[in-house]
């Protein structure tokens, strides 16, 4: 799943996570296919983003998964021999591999490390 | 610049237009035991820029009330008055902040943001008073920058070429750690304990006098938003952990992902508010 900014919501993508109001109130549930006139809804409510499935836009200054996790071992270069931040190293990585790419990959990937 | 030198700048600090007179007039009426917070509310809501300011940081993702809070007096019932006394205090720094340093700013949101989660997971009072403490964390950096500009970009140059932490740099350059500064300057403005602590103890949470656990949560939500990468606190590496201050918070890998999970759904929210302040400076300019 991805959040973007409402003016990057194209008709046919999916919400994965419902769409609420800077007041709080739910607009449309996941699940809901995006179309002309529920984009222009939420953008007349003030609906700011919206998290839809996949990862249906490149926004600029993102960054790939690779380059996330390579940047994230580098920040904790000075730490790297304290047990209690390397495991907190370990599960960032972690939460991103399962965020971007799903838990099962994140089992596949365990997998081939240990054999 | 030795210590003495720079702590007689930071006095100076008090008396510039940084701090709004109407910090003092609050004050005054806090003592007073009779007044209540729609009195306190009326006095702020005079000053309609500040109002707006105020509201926008209450109704900001870090502190995560569900419904938007509309007047000033609600917000000292919901927020309590030291949070609301700090943000009034430290809101023309953030906006000196937000223009000049983006990624300092974002620090310091990001950070204020981890720590009311972790104040909310160890059922902390108050959680708002903490997620206020990690807004205001790196005060002393603001300071440097503002009224120590060359020194402050020696140092940030200095650690970025020598691969070093920048309070390593700060200490051994000035004399003085950005806590320390921060620690007498929110003390000069008459912040509660309860903040300054935190605030001048957040890289050696165990050496504070007091407030030991909201100086380690500060501690380690700071480690953690740097860890995200979330923001720009002065150098790219994750502070080091101290072991005793994590051993009165610390948490499991089940309680500690339901953090990142929450922390990184702020995270994002907190770029539409970031988003939105640079879209507010477009429109103005």
């Amino acid at each position: 799943m991805q959040r973007i900014p409402i003016k990057l919501a194209k008709p046919g993508m999916i919400l994965a996570k419902e769409a609420i109001t800077p007041e709080g109130q739910v607009l449309c549930g996941a699940g809901t296919e995006l179309s002309q006139e529920v984009i222009a809804r939420l953008i007349k409510q003030e609906v700011l983003t919206v998290t839809v499935e996949g990862h249906p836009v490149q926004l600029p200054g993102e960054k790939g998964l690779t380059e996330k996790l390579k940047e994230l071992d580098h920040r904790f270069v000075k730490v790297k021999n304290d047990p209690v931040l390397r495991a907190l190293k370990t599960l960032i990585a972690e939460f991103w591999v399962v965020q971007e790419k799903g838990e099962d990959f994140l089992q596949k990937l365990k997998k081939t490390k240990t054999r | 610049m030795n210590k003495e030198e720079i702590r007689q700048r930071l006095k100076d600090v008090q008396s510039l237009p940084t701090l709004p007179p109407i910090v003092s007039k609050l004050n005054q009426m806090v003592s007073d035991e009779d007044v209540t917070a729609v009195k306190l509310g009326r006095i702020i809501e005079k000053d309609q820029v500040l109002t707006s300011k105020l509201l926008k940081m209450v109704n900001s993702s870090f502190f995560g009330f569900p419904q938007r809070i509309s007047t000033v007096s609600n917000a000292i019932v919901l927020l309590g008055f030291n949070v609301i006394k700090t943000l009034i205090v430290t809101s023309s720094i953030f906006e000196v902040m937000q223009s000049s340093d983006i990624g300092l700013f974002e620090h310091s949101l990001g950070c204020a943001t981890a720590a009311g989660i972790v104040a909310k997971k160890l059922g902390i009072k108050n959680p708002e008073e903490v997620s206020t403490a990690g807004l205001i964390h790196d005060l002393g950096k603001i300071v440097l920058r503002a009224e120590l500009p060359e020194e402050y970009e020696q140092v940030v140059e200095t650690a970025r070429e020598q691969d070093r932490y920048m309070r390593e740099v700060e200490k051994e350059a000035l004399g003085i750690g950005h806590g320390e500064i921060g620690g007498i300057l929110a003390r000069q403005w008459n912040l509660p304990e309860r903040l300054v602590y935190p605030i001048e103890y957040h890289h050696n949470p165990e050496a504070s006098p007091d407030y030991k656990e909201i100086s380690a949560i500060i501690h380690f939500s700071d480690i953690l938003i740097r860890a995200l990468g979330f923001g720009f606190g002065g150098d790219k590496w994750v502070p080091p952990l101290d072991h005793n201050a994590w051993n009165r918070i610390k948490f499991g890998k089940k309680d500690m992902t339901h953090i990142l999970e929450e922390v990184d759904e702020k995270l994002a929210e907190l770029q539409d508010f970031t988003l939105d302040i640079h879209k507010d400076e477009g429109t103005e300019s």
